[in-house]
């Protein structure tokens, strides 16, 4: 499983080829090299991923998709920068994520990623207007700036009338699509969403591929962790995990 | 939702001082107010979501500064009340005594007791011998029931003085009335002049005028007013003012001479005191030789108000002592059940940190934001401390009647104690917070 099955014109290939072990490509937006996760799990080395390798280009909708056990969690954590590899690198809007410190991380966690998390993950006692301004807070952003910003976020999907609404007076559509706001508020280079539709009816999570859809088509580069195949097949490209290692990368649309 | 340009609409950031301080500093929370509103907002809103956890975590911290804060501005009014009383006479005046005002032991008891009397011969060997001595005066104490007509005052201060200047050295003065002349003063008549609360207790508070010519008994004996005089007020609790001034002569009739005299010297200014005092001094000794059996002992007492006031201060201090002995115990209790509470609201809230975390917080900001939480808990406490001390302190005075004063540095000062009781005791719960991993705690329930 390695870099020839990703989806490359041949002068990337060939950037590739010189760059392959300790390089990266700078026209991709991620650029995974080699990357190993292991675990000490007591006296075993139980190792998560081993030899995971392939770029994402700004503006892809992209899924990543394997069974539970698989090594798709370990992946999404090394790729939201909660994590870091191992062994190998791990290049994220040309900044080397794999050698950064706790606050490093904790910077390009909030400049460069928003995610969206399956629980949806709001501050129970915050407003949904609080709740998005709260990466701005950890930016550093002024309070009116700040609100503005967020108002915006809000109004992107369409939730401007119930901003001053906690999370248990939304429904969970709404929650998520709080979440996602939060998640857009500081112009990250990537959307991560892990399982972003499994609390969620079927209706509802419609709703939000649809608006995933219309996030991309806007610009957004949205990476969508998912181990359902039709929650999969909305993105233009799916990377399927399996045992640590890519089994498949293929674009489907 | 609009992705803007790569460099395009890059939001200001609100740091203090920007060039001058090195980027790990300004970085730092503290100096990002939006990070400290931030933290200080979240931290109400979780106390206020556990109203009685967080009273209870309160009182520790409470009863420390209150404590503190009460005793303080009590001794401080005390302090007033002490430094007035003692003014009035200054310390321009001496006692030359057969025993000390204070007697700290039996033994002491014992030995004083053998002295040879304090006697009108001795006052008339300083008044002759003592250049240095502007007033000189005797005086004698009994504690007597006093009735007027039906009515009845109890454990009245019979003072029996010679000469009058013994009234300017007491400092005390006439409201109404007169005092004595020098001529009735040794002619041992029944004449008096009392204090304010006899008029009180005995006269229904009437007009002093009423009292003059009245005739009060004392100890059965009857005495006729001739004056009263001003009020000096009360000395923790006590009355200086429930006192009768009679002439010694008179004294001397009802109790009999052999009763041992205090002498009041007076020295016109504070510098001559010690040159008096060496006077005085010498011509006691002389007068006492070694007829005693004790070498060491000089055979009288020779005091100044330093006295009464080297013992208050030694009081003071012990309460003082006592006061920040408790103050300190209920205050690290307080500190304990901070830091135990704080724990369990950093294990309760994990994966509201782990959120934070995800969405970009560093360890500082959360270390920042759990340390301001336990700050506020306990800067809360402290302030509710120092209003209930003030309210103990307004009350006590009131009952004793002492002035109330309010010190705005004790004020900040319980604050901010207790505030560094919170920074202390946040520490090591906002440490275990900072480090907790995100994924970890996003995990958690």
């Amino acid at each position: 499983m390695s870099s020839n099955l990703t989806i490359a014109s041949p002068v990337e290939n060939m950037i590739k080829a010189t760059t392959e072990t300790n390089g990266h490509d700078p026209k991709s937006l991620i650029s995974m090299r080699n990357i190993w996760k292991t675990y000490q799990m007591g006296t075993e080395k139980v190792h998560a991923l081993h030899g995971v390798s392939f770029d994402i280009p700004r503006g892809e909708y992209i899924a990543i998709i394997g069974p539970s056990g698989s090594g798709k969690s370990t992946l999404m954590n090394l790729i939201g920068c909660l994590d870091t590899p191992s062994q190998g690198e791990y290049w994220l809007n040309s900044k080397n994520v794999s050698e950064m410190d706790d606050d490093e991380l904790a910077r390009i966690r909030n400049q460069e990623v928003g995610f969206v998390f399956q629980t949806f993950n709001l501050l129970a006692r915050a407003t949904a207007l609080h709740n998005v301004e709260l990466p701005l807070i950890y930016g550093g952003i002024g309070s009116s700036q700040r609100r503005e910003m967020a108002k915006k976020a809000l109004d992107a999907v369409d939730l401007t009338e119930r901003m001053m609404h906690r999370p248990n007076e939304l429904s969970g559509g709404q929650r998520q699509r709080v979440a996602i706001a939060r998640a857009l508020v500081n112009h990250p280079s990537i959307l991560l969403a892990d399982e972003p539709t499994g609390a969620l009816d079927t209706h509802t999570s419609m709703e939000i591929m649809d608006l995933f859809e219309r996030l991309h088509s806007e610009g957004n580069t949205i990476i969508v962790v998912t181990h359902e195949h039709d929650i999969a097949e909305r993105a233009h490209r799916v990377i399927s995990i399996r045992d640590g290692q890519i089994e498949k990368d293929e674009r489907i649309r | 939702m609009e992705r803007g340009g790569e460099h395009d609409a890059e939001p200001r950031r609100y740091t203090f001082a920007h060039a001058k301080l090195p980027a790990r500093i300004r970085s730092f929370p503290l100096f990002r107010l939006t990070a400290i509103w931030e933290a200080f907002r979240v931290a109400t809103s979780s106390l206020r979501a556990n109203k009685l956890r967080t009273s209870l975590t309160l009182m520790g911290i409470v009863v420390g500064v209150t404590a503190v804060i009460a005793v303080v501005t009590i001794i401080k009014g005390l302090d007033k009340t002490v430094a007035q009383t003692f003014s009035s006479q200054g310390s321009t005046v001496f006692t030359v005594s057969k025993n000390p005002q204070i007697i700290k032991s039996r033994e002491e008891f014992i030995k004083f007791n053998r002295r040879k009397d304090v006697t009108h011969d001795d006052a008339e060997a300083i008044r002759r011998l003592c250049t240095a001595c502007w007033r000189v005066g005797i005086a004698a104490n009994a504690v007597e029931t006093v009735k007027y007509a039906d009515q009845k005052a109890e454990n009245v201060r019979i003072r029996g003085v010679d000469p009058i200047t013994m009234f300017d050295i007491d400092g005390v003065t006439i409201d109404a009335g007169r005092i004595w002349t020098e001529s009735e003063g040794g002619s041992g008549r029944e004449i008096c002049v009392v204090g304010p609360d006899i008029l009180k207790n005995l006269f229904n508070d009437a007009a002093a005028d009423r009292a003059i010519g009245q005739e009060i008994r004392i100890a059965g004996r009857p005495y006729m007013i001739i004056g009263v005089l001003e009020p000096l007020g009360s000395i923790f609790g006590f009355s200086r003012d429930n006192v009768v001034y009679i002439p010694y002569s008179t004294y001397q009739k009802s109790y009999g001479a052999r009763r041992s005299l205090v002498i009041f010297t007076q020295v016109p200014e504070a510098e001559e005191l010690e040159a008096a005092q060496d006077q005085v001094r010498t011509v006691m000794r002389n007068r006492r030789g070694h007829t005693i059996d004790d070498p060491d002992d000089e055979g009288f007492s020779l005091e100044t108000q330093d006295v009464f006031l080297n013992l208050y201060g030694s009081a003071t201090s012990n309460i003082y002592i006592v006061t920040i002995g408790v103050a300190a115990v209920s205050l690290v209790v307080g500190g304990i059940v901070v830091m135990n509470i704080m724990l369990v609201s950093v294990t309760e809230r994990t994966k509201e940190i782990g959120i934070r975390k995800a969405i970009g917080a560093r360890r500082k900001d959360i270390l920042t934001q759990f340390l301001i939480e336990a700050v506020t808990v306990t800067a809360i406490g402290g302030a509710i401390g120092v209003g209930t001390g003030f309210g103990l302190a307004y009350v006590i005075s009131a009952l004793i009647g002492f002035p109330l004063l309010i010190s705005v540095a004790s004020a900040v000062l319980g604050v901010g104690v207790s505030s560094v009781v919170g920074i202390i005791s946040g520490l090591w719960p906002a440490w275990r917070a900072a480090k907790l991993d995100p994924i970890e705690a996003l995990r958690a329930e």
